[in-house]
């Protein structure tokens, strides 16, 4: 069965986007980790690959994808899963996190995160799935709760509650972003508090902290904007509930300066040394032990 | 399950990306339950399910819509962000995305460009798509070790004639029609353009230290890097310059040629 002691915190890290390669190359800020999109990385060549082998010298990753979709009724794609690993393979990456949702169907591709109907029936067909992907990468992988702007009359229990069923019956860990967690309960109106308690507590591997955009009716999660600070009162309730757990400033449009990523990602570090003391050695010790080394390739019993 | 849960997600498909909008594409579904698209999303006094099934059709645009305007920002620059817009409305409608990436999602746009009305209105607009896309293509292209001077002095020069080469991945060789690199280079540096002259234009993309650089070739150059990326014999990329010269001018110009390439990084060894 997955565990966190697979899963240590690496602490507090950032998205890497283009925009900042060159700084972060130049500067070598102090940022215990940096998350790729995986997508952004599998093409065979060219300079966003030498920037990551670079960076990964000095720094843990993760793997994020946004093209899994592994809510689709379609197969799941060969060509990606091969090519994700492959990527995984050549990077190591603390581990790999893609969205629980859909992306597209009948080999279209929409871009975009879909929520998935909340029925006994979903969480069979998407666990027998994430099994299959993890069977194939031979490594636990992690879901992500997405943003969601409509729900379906079909389904029968709550999100979070789809979320735990589907963590527990594929086996998989969970990447709780709670700007999502904020945005989805201001758009259907529930409890944002109540989600948090009902995500079973030994899969949280990851957290990701981002900032919305407000639409009237509605929250957008856009990324373009700094995080909340309902949203940060949200993560103080996670980390009393899930402990230390890696998090992660998301930031992709209107991406400020460097500099401004580094202080949101070091007032994550003041709230969770406030909450929980600074990180111990051993935390530390557990973080360098896979500044390269890879996971063991598969941490299921 | 199954099925049901297809047929959702490819109602779902159909209208956010129905082209004119979710509620002209609801028109067109026959098979809705009781109650319509409410009795498949729930909608509620904020927003109704129409409106939520909005969103999802607007991020999918405009998602698009913004990465084709990163990776054409000189096709957006000629026709203006209004005409851009509606040629990626079309565009997606006849060609929607299937890549698990969305940098892919411009792949076919400079052969739509050249059937589309505003690539008629401008007739070099294809061409410039077509330039830009060779750029995107030859920043993500495949890493291989390039033949440098030195690589090349360490073979021995009788074995040079059938020596084997190709181009280097990052590679590609456009016969455009329209002078549009200089189109290109001036919306890179914030300059003024203007309508590029109508003329043959052999155009060379290529990748040095991850920097994407591009210009027009004279055509034996053209016509002997094309031998090479089909796989030329060294003998036979020479011929093409032997060719369009007199035999002192083709020595001078494969010694002039040769040297450019290997410093640019355009030739990997070939195969047998």
């Amino acid at each position: 069965m997955i565990s966190r002691e697979n899963f240590p915190s690496l602490g507090i890290g950032v998205g890497l986007r283009r925009v900042h390669y060159g700084w972060v190359l130049e500067n070598r800020p102090r940022i215990d980790w940096f998350e790729i999109i995986s997508e952004n990385f599998m093409a065979p060549g060219g300079r966003p690959l030498e920037v990551l082998e670079a960076v990964r010298e000095n720094y843990p990753i993760a793997m994020h994808g946004v093209s899994m979709s592994i809510g689709s009724t379609d197969p799941l794609r060969r060509e990606y899963l091969a090519r994700l690993k492959e990527t995984a393979r050549r990077f190591e990456p603390a581990w790999i996190s893609d969205h629980l949702c859909w992306t597209g169907v009948g080999g279209r591709n929409l871009h975009d995160l879909l929520p998935l109907p909340y029925t006994e029936e979903a969480v069979r067909h998407v666990a027998r799935r994430v099994r299959e992907v993890q069977d194939f990468l031979e490594r636990p992988i992690l879901l992500e709760n997405v943003s969601s702007y409509m729900a379906y009359r079909i389904s029968r229990m709550s999100e979070w509650e789809f979320l735990a069923a589907v963590a527990e019956e594929a086996d998989c860990g969970i990447l709780l972003d709670i700007n999502n967690i904020f945005v989805s309960a201001f758009n259907h109106g529930f409890d944002a508090h109540a989600y948090i308690d009902g995500v079973p507590l030994g899969r949280v591997m990851q957290f990701h902290l981002a900032g919305h955009s407000e639409h009237g009716a509605y929250l957008l999660d856009t990324h373009d904007h700094p995080v909340r600070d309902e949203v940060w009162a949200l993560y103080e309730y996670a980390l009393r509930r899930f402990g230390r757990v890696a998090a992660l400033v998301e930031w992709d449009d209107n991406i400020p300066d460097f500099p401004v990523l580094a202080e949101t990602a070091e007032r994550a570090r003041e709230i969770e040394e406030k909450l929980l003391g600074e990180r111990g050695v051993n935390d530390a010790v557990q973080a360098e032990g896979i500044a390269k080394p890879a996971l063991p390739p598969d941490n299921r019993a | 399950m199954r099925s049901k849960l297809k047929e959702l997600q490819s109602l779902l498909y159909r209208l956010i990306t129905a082209p004119e909008g979710v509620a002209q594409g609801l028109e067109r579904e026959t098979a809705l339950p009781a109650g319509g698209l409410g009795g498949i999303i729930a909608g509620d006094e904020r927003l109704s399910a129409l409106a939520r099934v909005e969103i999802y059709a607007n991020m999918y645009f405009y998602r698009i819509l913004d990465a084709l305007k990163e990776d054409f920002p000189a096709t957006l620059a000629v026709i203006g962000a209004d005409n851009f817009h509606n040629l990626i409305t079309d565009y997606i409608a006849a060609h929607p995305p299937t890549h698990y990436s969305i940098n892919e999602a411009g792949r076919s746009l400079a052969g739509f460009v050249r059937e589309h009305p505003l690539g008629r209105a401008h007739p070099f607009l294809a061409d410039l798509a077509a330039l830009e896309w060779a750029v995107i293509e030859s920043f993500h292209a495949r890493d291989a070790s390039a033949l440098d001077a030195d690589a090349m002095r360490q073979i021995a020069p009788e074995r040079w004639p059938a020596l084997r080469l190709a181009t280097h991945p990052a590679v590609r060789l456009l016969a455009l029609a329209h002078r549009v690199e200089r189109v290109l280079a001036a919306v890179e540096r914030n300059e003024e353009w203007s309508p590029p002259a109508r003329e043959p234009s052999p155009t060379l993309v290529w990748r040095n230290r991850s920097m994407v650089f591009y210009r027009v070739l004279e055509a034996p150059e053209f016509e002997a890097l094309d031998a090479a990326h089909s796989g030329a014999t060294f003998a036979e990329i020479c011929g093409r310059f032997a060719a369009a010269a007199t035999a002192g001018d083709a020595a001078s110009e494969i010694n002039r040629n040769l040297s450019r390439w290997l410093g640019d990084g355009l030739l990997i060894l070939g195969g047998a």
